[in-house]
């Protein structure tokens, strides 16, 4: 008895323990992050397709959704998410553009913003995913597992900015409950996860490069030092910024000349399909925390209640035990 | 008024029915967390339009989840500490089970039993260990949204999927368990004593002889 009571005892002190422990700073928030600087962008003009978003086309080009047709529509609804004959679209996201250059006139001026995943430390697309298809990588980028995903579309909900697209006819759903459940498979950008694993620069940082040189609108490299050099950049140029508070913090940085707010609302009154409000409160962190420590709470008050209870009760317990035997 | 025994404690009805109540908000909140409700027009029955968002849903699945892990780990703690052992399985509980469920639909005899029976003792394990991997992920689903751990990448798919998965199943034991209530009258009188704790001395006498016999022996 006095043992199993010891053991008992024993795990409720690694319980406790492993609630104290943990605190892994740059596990949260990842290796890097691209600083956007917007006032050098300017959607590379005269040219047919942004070099961005040609130099993404062309390095994801594999792994763009190939859909069996003809695609079942989402039982009982009679509607299905289809961009397979829309693949040339460049204006906009899509299962096959992950990054697109959106102009906004502010005040008589055209402002260019590479809009792509803006990869949250906190991204509540991975938190929130049903199937774990999403994850957050060591180099702070969120990746979609395209053999995983079952294309509910919930992380778009769920994503402050609704970045994910959907492609229908793609995906495991199709081997399961095709007519009933899911809805194909979710495709964003993911920071080139494989070139930044091996510690090269995304494929849109170095297309940027190649024209721009110096004065690149991209600056990719280690979180601290774009993180540094963003600030430095706001408080020497006067310039404003974007990225670090949203939602939490993110792995991408944009400077402006001009006050996001403004921006906000140029995209607001356009009623742009993508939205950049200033104020993106993280709710996994405000509506969960909180409910969180009660949920942890409740069960070691009531561990405690159970050991006391148990221990007291015991007592008058003893005799019928040894009836039973 | 026919004799009755006693069955069930206030503190097992309280824990029977804490799990419950709060593993069913769970089980809607839990499908509801999956991209379901709005495709199948759930969001538009009047009364359940809060389900179109998955913030909300999520809130009313952590919300239960208090009642659920606080039911959960005082089952585990107090009964374990006190070795109440008589819903763990026994050797021939399998085939004595196979009798018991052929005799509910009317084919053979049922072996007696002794407080709980055999099928009982089965299914408790196995709803035990459903609700149990449920609570394990669910904590490792909270302290990670809470960012006191941070999982590799896999781990983190693993976790979530394998919640997910046992959640169907769970789904799957709830039918299981509350059809064999209600779909056998023979039952009928274990559901009562759920709720009052009390059960017929003459049913206790025909269905569980060997715990009535143990009860006279005192």
């Amino acid at each position: 008895m006095k043992l199993s009571r010891r053991g008992f005892l024993a795990f409720s002190g690694a319980v406790c323990g492993s609630l104290i422990l943990g605190n892994d700073v740059e596990a949260k928030e990842g290796k890097y992050a691209v600083l956007v600087d917007l006032t050098k962008c300017d959607g590379c003009k005269y040219e047919p397709v942004p070099r961005c978003v040609k130099a993404c086309r062309q390095y994801n080009q594999n792994r763009f959704p190939e859909p069996q047709k003809p695609i079942q529509p989402y039982w009982p609804r009679k509607t299905y998410e289809d961009w397979s004959d829309k693949r040339e679209k460049l204006d906009t996201l899509t299962p096959y553009n992950w990054i697109f250059v959106q102009k906004v006139n502010i005040d008589g001026q055209e402002i260019n913003i590479p809009r792509r995943c803006m990869h949250c430390d906190n991204p509540p697309c991975v938190r929130g995913c049903p199937f774990g298809a999403l994850t957050k990588q060591p180099e702070g980028n969120s990746v979609i597992n395209d053999k995983l995903c079952f294309g509910g579309a919930k992380c778009r909900d769920v994503c402050p900015w609704h970045i994910p697209q959907r492609q229908a006819g793609v995906g495991i759903y199709l081997q399961i409950l095709p007519k009933y459940a899911g809805g194909g498979v979710m495709y964003k950008c993911d920071l080139c996860k494989d070139k930044i694993k091996k510690g090269e620069e995304p494929a849109c940082v170095i297309a940027c490069k190649e024209r721009l040189g110096q004065q690149a609108v991209f600056t990719f490299g280690e979180r601290k030092t774009i993180y540094e050099l963003a600030y430095k950049k706001v408080k020497e140029e006067g310039l404003y910024i974007y990225g670090d508070k949203q939602n939490g913090g993110t792995s991408t940085l944009y400077l402006s000349k001009i006050p996001f707010e403004k921006i906000e609302k140029a995209l607001k009154e356009k009623k742009e399909r993508f939205q950049m409000s200033v104020n993106v409160e993280n709710k996994i962190e405000s509506k969960f925390n909180s409910i969180g420590k009660i949920v942890l709470s409740s069960g070691i008050i009531s561990m405690i209640g159970a050991v006391i209870g148990a221990l007291s009760s015991n007592k008058t317990k003893k005799e019928d035990e040894t009836d039973e035997k | 008024m026919k004799n009755k025994i006693k069955r069930h404690t206030l503190i097992e009805i309280i824990e029977h029915w804490s799990i419950a109540l709060s593993g069913i908000v769970l089980l809607f909140t839990g499908l509801g967390c999956l991209p379901l409700y709005k495709r199948y027009y759930i969001t538009e029955i009047p009364g359940f339009g809060w389900t179109s968002d998955f913030y909300n849903v999520t809130m009313v699945h952590y919300i239960a989840s208090v009642v659920f892990v606080a039911g959960v780990i005082f089952h585990i703690f107090y009964h374990g500490l006190r070795k109440d052992f008589g819903l763990l399985p026994k050797k021939g509980d399998l085939s004595k089970s196979i009798k018991v469920i052929a005799a509910m639909i009317g084919i053979g005899k049922e072996p007696p039993s002794d407080k709980y029976l055999p099928e009982q003792r089965i299914a408790y394990v196995g709803i035990g260990l459903i609700i149990l991997i449920l609570t394990v992920t669910g904590i490792i689903k909270i302290l990670k949204n809470l960012q006191w751990i941070v999982l590799s990448p896999t781990m983190e798919s693993i976790n979530t999927l394998i919640h997910t998965l046992t959640g169907f199943l769970f789904m799957f034991a709830f039918i299981v368990h509350v059809g064999t209530v209600l779909l056998f009258k023979s039952n009928w009188p274990l559901l009562k004593s759920m709720f009052t704790g009390w059960i017929d001395e003459e049913y206790v006498k025909r269905r569980h002889s060997i715990w009535y016999e143990k009860i006279k022996m005192h």
